[in-house]
């Protein structure tokens, strides 16, 4: 009896004792270590690019943050890796506990500016690697025209074109503007059985995406010359209902264009399944394992190809928390080294951010079938990323902006400006 | 030493009366004391926690930047999409218990009889219940694959359908696939549940009515039913709760999409977590006080019917 009850005490006390630690938890090491005798341990957060362990990105953090210890014995780098799909929830959790990193490497950088978390771009980093960053992208980073993001890989859209189905249907070259996708996708359709002729991927994926690059083919755009939101602007709307009139009610794309996400057409083109999309350098590899023979040309607008494409950077962040701005400094500068970003860009093959690189990699001859893509940067057209609200904003849009082709243009639209004006009165 | 024998003699009688009285009064405790920590630990503390969160303004980061008082309840009754989530939500609930329920009825009935074989069907009925509701639902998604699916080959090949159709991209189509799934997941459980209340129920009644020359329908409107009561109401109430917070099935399907059009509100809690964490929170507290508030009016209304004393 006896035994059993003190037995069951203990069993009480171990359980409670258990509970309340998993209460408790993190928030411990958050000073970063920064113990006596000038040594400092810099936390380093970065997303995973590889798709397997054999190339995650961990093995090239870990190369570079060995790398720079040896040439600054007095700063040891901590390297997590996280994967994308994980990413934002882990740092948002490091955030609410207090426990940040020192330098974040991830998809979006305004919301924690809004939060007053971030150095400035020119506290971490030298004159000389700031003046190295391509123009477009070094603006990118911008908010109320302070850098605060610092670009770390890009990637342009294009439309690809599947050269077989084109044949097929008698096409000669690729459309340059509305009409032509329309004619075309209507000759594919007619000709090419079994092809959806035009693949629109208006899914949660990247909605934000695909009907921004439809905007900014008939001038539009989510927002206006004074940076504020127009997203029910006459151009957009009218965008959407030449979508909705042109390609969808026609069957010429997806049945359901809201529900189809990115990677769907990326894998009916691979599949040649699809005779054409707007797309970025990762569909190469993806078309060349699909044995599709494709073409990339300049993205129809509504009179003339598109000037300006849609471009997509990652980013580089320094949180001020730990208060590491020299040693971080130092570590961004020899970071951004050539050697270094040539060598994850060539890796994942993904397109630079500085000119040094894009320089290298254009002239060396290796990577022919990212020139069409090399040209379109220095002139790329961004999100509004240095807009605090548009992570919020972007959620809205990937949501439901895609119901705008099988519904009410004006009112969806109507609907995500009223969204973004409450984000805009919030924030 | 003398001073201080008579203060201990006086008090061991009491002490003696405390220790006998000890497991009279505190007897339970220590054994159930795991289990009410554990509540509070795993019911209770994040309970408190949702609802605090509803009150805050947490950014996209996820910095909290003070208390956001009401606002986030405004904010969340003034969603163009709520009216017709809620609305969703009820026939959700509805069909899909009324049809788990009604299926199950006659299910336990064909497995309460005797056949060759019947142990082995019995195990093939848990099937879908063993695997993992999320897998279930991804498996269908993938079956009804416009361009890959093998149902929508089979019911072309079938002469069922004209072509293959994207059935989850339009609601229409989307919400019959949903209902099919979930009633295909909670069969199992509901179906075992009524099972055991049909072998609580004894021979010699059956026997008694047959004597007394009453139909088979008869025995079963007057005595199966009847008799079936407590099983049936556990399985109602266990499978309201389920259906209502369902969120494998919907999510693994559909995402909700497009939009929220084939969102129910535990669906639609999850997609405004990626704009507004509070607004958020402030939906899951809703949604507790709805799922509370019909289990609690259910219960009622099921002990008022079936006052028998």
């Amino acid at each position: 009896m006896n035994k059993r009850v003190r037995a069951l005490s203990t069993m009480c006390a171990a359980g409670a004792l258990a509970l309340t630690a998993c209460g408790g938890g993190s928030g411990s090491d958050s000073d970063g270590g920064s113990a006596a005798g000038g040594s400092v341990t810099l936390k380093l957060v970065a997303a995973d690019y590889g798709e397997k362990e054999s190339n995650s990105s961990k093995t090239y953090w870990n190369g570079v943050a060995t790398a720079f210890t040896a040439a600054n014995p007095g700063i040891k780098v901590d390297v997590q890796v996280v994967n994308w799909n994980d990413i934002d929830t882990q740092v948002k959790t490091m955030i609410q506990s207090g426990n940040v990193p020192d330098v974040l490497q991830t998809g979006g950088y305004a919301d924690k500016v809004a939060d007053d978390l971030l150095y400035k771009a020119e506290d971490v980093l030298s004159a000389d690697t700031r003046a190295d960053f391509i123009q477009t992208f070094a603006q990118a980073g911008q908010v109320n025209g302070v850098q605060y993001g610092i670009p770390f890989v890009s990637s342009a859209r294009a439309l690809f074109y599947n050269k077989a189905v084109f044949q097929q249907a008698g096409i000669t070259q690729p459309p340059a503007t509305w009409d032509e996708v329309r004619k075309d996708a209507e000759l594919i359709k007619a000709k090419a059985p079994g092809v959806t002729p035009y693949a629109l991927p208006l899914g949660p994926e990247e909605a934000q995406g695909e009907s921004m690059i439809w905007e900014l083919g008939n001038g539009g755009g989510p927002t206006g010359k004074d940076g504020g939101y127009t997203l029910d602007s006459p151009a957009n709307v009218d965008t959407f209902r030449w979508l909705k009139a042109n390609l969808v009610d026609p069957g010429l794309t997806y049945a359901n264009p809201a529900t189809t996400d990115r990677k769907t057409a990326f894998a009916d083109f691979a599949a040649g399944k699809a005779g054409m999309l707007n797309g970025h350098p990762s569909l190469i590899q993806m078309a060349k394992d699909g044995k599709v023979d494709y073409g990339v040309a300049p993205i129809p607008g509504k009179s003339a190809p598109l000037a300006a494409t849609l471009g997509v950077a990652d980013w580089t962040m320094a949180f001020k928390k730990n208060g590491h701005r020299d040693q971080i400094r130092k570590f961004l500068d020899f970071a951004y080294s050539k050697e270094n970003t040539l060598a994850f860009d060539e890796t994942y093959n993904l397109m630079p951010v500085t000119q040094s690189t894009l320089h290298e990699m254009t002239a060396s001859g290796k990577h022919q079938d990212l020139e069409p893509f090399f040209a379109l940067l220095p002139q790329a057209a961004f999100y509004p990323l240095g807009d605090t609200t548009w992570d919020a904003v972007s959620a809205e849009l990937k949501k439901s902006i895609g119901t705008a082709v099988t519904g009410d243009p004006a009112k969806v639209l109507g609907d995500l400006q009223k969204k973004a004006k409450d984000a805009v009165a919030n924030k | 030493m003398s001073l201080n024998s008579p203060a201990r003699k006086a008090s061991r009688p009491g002490r003696r009366a405390s220790t006998g009285s000890r497991p009279g009064r505190l007897g339970p405790l220590p054994w159930i004391a795991p289990a009410v920590l554990l509540i509070l630990c795993v019911v209770l503390w994040p309970v408190y926690e949702m609802v605090r969160t509803s009150f805050l303004r947490i950014s996209t980061s996820g910095f909290v930047r003070g208390s956001a008082g009401l606002d986030k309840y405004r904010k969340l009754f003034g969603e163009a999409d709520l009216g017709h989530v809620l609305i969703s939500t009820v026939v959700w609930t509805l069909a899909v218990v009324g049809l788990t329920m009604l299926l199950s009825l006659g299910l336990a009935q064909l497995f309460n009889q005797r056949f060759p074989g019947r142990r082995f069907a019995r195990w093939a009925l848990i099937a879908p219940w063993a695997a993992s509701v999320l897998m279930t639902a991804i498996g269908f998604r993938w079956m009804l694959n416009q361009t890959a699916g093998v149902l929508n080959t089979a019911l072309t090949d079938l002469g069922l359908v004209d072509g293959p159709r994207d059935w989850l991209g339009d609601p229409s189509t989307a919400w019959p696939w949903m209902v099919f799934v979930a009633v295909f997941v909670s069969l199992p459980f509901t179906t075992y549940t009524l099972l055991a209340g049909l072998q609580t129920v004894p021979g010699e009644v059956y026997e008694a009515a047959r004597v007394d020359g009453a139909s088979p329908w008869q025995a079963y409107l007057r005595i199966t039913l009847p008799l079936l009561r407590p099983a049936f109401l556990v399985g109602v109430v266990i499978n309201l709760i389920n259906v209502f917070n369902s969120f494998p099935v919907i999510w693994g399907m559909t995402q909700g999409g497009p939009g929220s059009a084939t969102a129910t509100t535990t669906v639609f809690m999850y997609q405004l977590k990626t704009t507004d964490i509070g607004e958020s929170a402030a939906m899951s507290v809703v949604n507790f006080a709805l799922v509370v508030l019909m289990v609690l009016v259910f219960l009622k209304v099921s002990r008022w019917n079936g006052e028998e004393r």
